[in-house]
């Protein structure tokens, strides 16, 4: 069977530059970054990072109370802006609760919950009383909540895979509606900033203690944010943009640290133009993973220059938005659409001096100017690559 | 076995071989003087943070990544030994 | 919706089933189950750097991912992959958890790099060398529904074989009241799309609108071995492999959408 085009009938993202597609397109225009010191927990370590502001005085409504925490609570911040909501329940009440199919994309899912329970276990080691809901101690909490939020009852699916996972979303929900097991589908991912990606990232000396500066080539690591991002895939609509294809594939080589070739990169990049069946010379614009860290970035040049002709505009935008790790395949798949709405192709935040790895496609300043077509690259730990094409038009 | 291990490196072997749970290796196999990196123990760059970070919980001083004289330290248990007996905070 | 897809290769491992041919015996009432507890197995496809780096979780499943493609006869390599499992590496969750609590500054950067859902499928791929895409999902007590239906799709989407890996390992301290699993559990199928021999198992899956799920009841002598591991929901699954009778079982998907297998 071959894949399919589907029509992105709405989008929406909330990230540390603001809430949904406006508020992003003018802070990509003003080239404003989202990026603030560490403030995060009771002993921030030295760095910067993409906090969405309001969400400890922002509780769930009652009525979902029991999935109530910090990435639930940014999950429903995210459905709650652009009329997402309202665009996913009248593709409820069109095609039937049970054929509207959720597949969300985390790395770490609620376990700020858990977190917050070990500061504060009971004398007999208990979790306390607030916290004793299992739903958010487990991955698939996002994938539940987005499924009640939103009063469906067919398949609801949590995609883990590190930093691919928003972006791997778009493949298997296109496999659910090709196959027929689902009419249409939301997809989407949030992550939230927490102790374990903070400290953990820390412990691998990956972060940077000061904003981070994509392909630059004093790049000091990563800036971690936090970020929801939703959208809604049908197979035929009157309008809306086009999810053209996808390429998934993975490095083999080791568990924190990319391919040196970029291997699996370059085969989810072919798979995804092939899907799409466009070449290289067809894409105008390439939102990058883009992280900062040394290793990544530098495979991630070296692809583009190798493979890309001059007229095609790469860049990342992680120094707006921080890294939203399993979140960041939907953000970036947001610019990218934003991108192509709005002919504003975003240049890189913090870029000075390019990396030596870096060819004439990666772009400091934004750029604007007529464009088609546009892919997404995100990377993850464990080697998991996922590369996404949408398109103005088919 | 090319050299005898003195006490404190022995302590050291026996925190390396723990913290990385290197299989088929004792203690009293590791030769002081041969690489720890790569060719000898097959350590590689995420073994030397998680070392980094026992070393710190052992002995009370931080490792630097960013230390120019990270290659010489790290070369061989008689170098890191060397390194901690000089810097060591906890006795 | 109707997908056909037919099993090429079926594994299984639980600490007191520690095989298929074991647990097969042990469904069928051919044999006692062992007293005592197999030891974890050990990922002998990785290399000595990846292999005693690896937790519990990547243990057992590439133990079951391993012994599928064996019965498959197919290289593992070639296969695309999909991992499954409730609750990822519970045992990493509590030590990240009980650090992050006491001195966050001394988090394990090897804990760390294997805390993701997807080390498993990572170290797999890394273990066999395969390109081929993998992904890693959970959907709580839907999980094990949930793979098999999306390897299935891959299947049929693709025109090739895939993997499907599924397990869950024992809970640790606090965590363990909210997400309770027992002991190991693993279980791996190779589905392809078209079946080449009559002696393979051909699956019928088809999604069904339901009030309530009613999902199949595991009722074998392998069900209270395996009855307090989060992964318990694919025994019934297992347990009508395990006969060579045409049955069919109900998974759950969701409170309200029920996966109809039906096993030829």
């Amino acid at each position: 069977m071959q894949s399919r085009s589907l029509r992105i009938t709405a989008y929406t993202l909330c990230s540390a530059v603001g809430d949904g597609t406006a508020a992003t397109l003018a802070a990509l225009r003003e080239r404003r970054s989202g990026l603030s010191k560490n403030d995060f927990g009771p002993s921030p370590i030295d760095t910067w990072i993409g906090r969405v502001p309001g969400l400890e005085e922002q509780p769930l409504p009652a009525e979902f109370a029991n999935w109530d925490c910090r990435n639930n609570r940014l999950a429903w911040r995210g459905l709650a802006t652009d009329g997402f909501i309202e665009a996913a329940r009248e593709a409820r009440d069109r095609y039937g609760a049970d054929r509207v199919a959720v597949v969300m994309g985390t790395s770490t899912s609620s376990i700020g919950a858990s977190e917050e329970a070990y500061t504060r276990l009971d004398p007999d080691g208990r979790y306390p009383a607030d916290l004793r809901r299992p739903i958010i101690h487990t991955p698939h909490s996002l994938g539940d909540f987005v499924q009640h939020a939103l009063g469906l009852t067919g398949m609801s699916v949590t995609v883990a895979t590190a930093c691919s996972s928003s972006a791997k979303v778009f493949a298997q929900a296109e496999r659910l509606i090709r196959t027929g097991l689902a009419d249409a589908a939301i997809v989407g991912g949030v992550d939230s900033l927490c102790g374990s990606v903070l400290f953990g990232f820390n412990s691998l000396e990956l972060v940077s203690s000061e904003q981070c500066r994509p392909f630059d080539v004093e790049r000091r690591g990563i800036n971690l944010g936090e970020a929801a991002g939703f959208a809604l895939l049908e197979k035929q609509a009157p309008g809306g943009a086009w999810l053209l294809g996808y390429g998934e594939s993975n490095d083999a080589h080791h568990m924190s640290t990319p391919h040196p070739e970029g291997v699996g990169a370059r085969l989810a990049l072919n798979d995804a133009l092939r899907r799409a069946d466009l070449r290289p010379e067809d894409i105008d614009y390439i939102n990058l993973h883009g992280t900062a860290s040394q290793k990544n970035d530098e495979v991630e040049a070296k692809i583009v220059a190798d493979l890309f002709p001059t007229a095609t505009c790469a860049s990342s935008t992680k120094g707006w938005t921080g890294h939203t790790l399993g979140a960041a395949g939907i953000v970036e798949a947001a610019i990218s659409l934003i991108a192509l709405e709005h002919q504003l192709l975003p240049g890189t935040l913090n870029l000075r001096v390019p990396d030596l790895a870096c060819g004439p496609q990666i772009q400091r300043d934004n750029v604007e100017r007529k464009a088609r077509h546009a892919l997404s690259f995100s990377f993850g730990f464990g080697g998991s690559n996922c590369v996404l094409v949408f398109g103005r038009d088919r | 076995m090319s050299a005898t291990q003195s006490a404190g490196e022995r302590e050291l072997a026996e925190l390396i071989v723990t913290a990385l749970n290197l299989e088929g290796v004792t203690p009293a196999d590791i030769d002081p003087e041969a690489p720890l990196f790569k060719t000898g123990l097959g350590l590689d760059s995420i073994d030397a943070l998680e070392l980094a970070l026992e070393i710190s919980k052992r002995y009370g001083f931080q490792l630097r990544s960013d230390d120019e004289n990270n290659v010489r330290i790290f070369s061989s248990l008689r170098s890191l030994a060397a390194h901690i007996a000089t810097n060591r905070v906890t006795a | 919706m109707t997908l056909r897809v037919a099993i090429e290769g079926v594994s299984f491992w639980a600490s007191r089933l520690p095989g298929w041919d074991i647990a097969r015996a042990v469904i069928l009432g051919e044999q006692a189950a062992p007293e005592a507890p197999s030891a974890r197995p050990s990922p002998t496809l990785l290399a000595p750097t990846e292999r005693r780096r690896a937790p519990d979780t990547v243990a057992v499943a590439l133990e079951v991912a391993a012994r599928a493609c064996e019965a498959a006869g197919r290289k593992p390599s070639d296969l695309p992959s999909v991992f499954a499992s409730t609750h990822g590496d519970l045992a990493i969750s509590d030590y990240m958890c009980s650090t992050l609590a006491t001195t966050p500054t001394l988090i394990s950067p090897i804990k760390f790099h294997n805390s993701v859902h997807n080390a498993a499928a990572g170290y797999w791929s890394i273990g066999t060398g395969s390109l081929a895409p993998y992904t890693a999902i959970s959907a709580y007590e839907y999980t094990f529904g949930a793979g098999l239906l999306e390897a299935a799709t891959q299947a049929i989407c693709e025109q090739r074989p895939v993997l499907y890996v599924a397990f869950d390992i024992e809970s640790k301290g606090a965590l363990a009241s909210m997400a309770p699993s027992r002991g190991l559990l693993g279980a791996a199928l190779v589905l392809t799309p078209v079946s080449k021999s009559e002696q393979q198992r051909g699956l019928i899956l088809t999604t069904e609108s339901v009030a309530e799920c009613q999902p199949t009841e595991a009722r074998s002598a392998a069900a209270p071995l395996v009855a307090d591991n989060a992964l318990a929901p694919c025994l019934p699954f297992f347990e009508i492999l395990a006969s060579s009778n045409p049955r069919t079982l109900s998974l759950a998907l969701s409170r309200q959408t029920a996966l109809n297998v039906q096993v030829n």
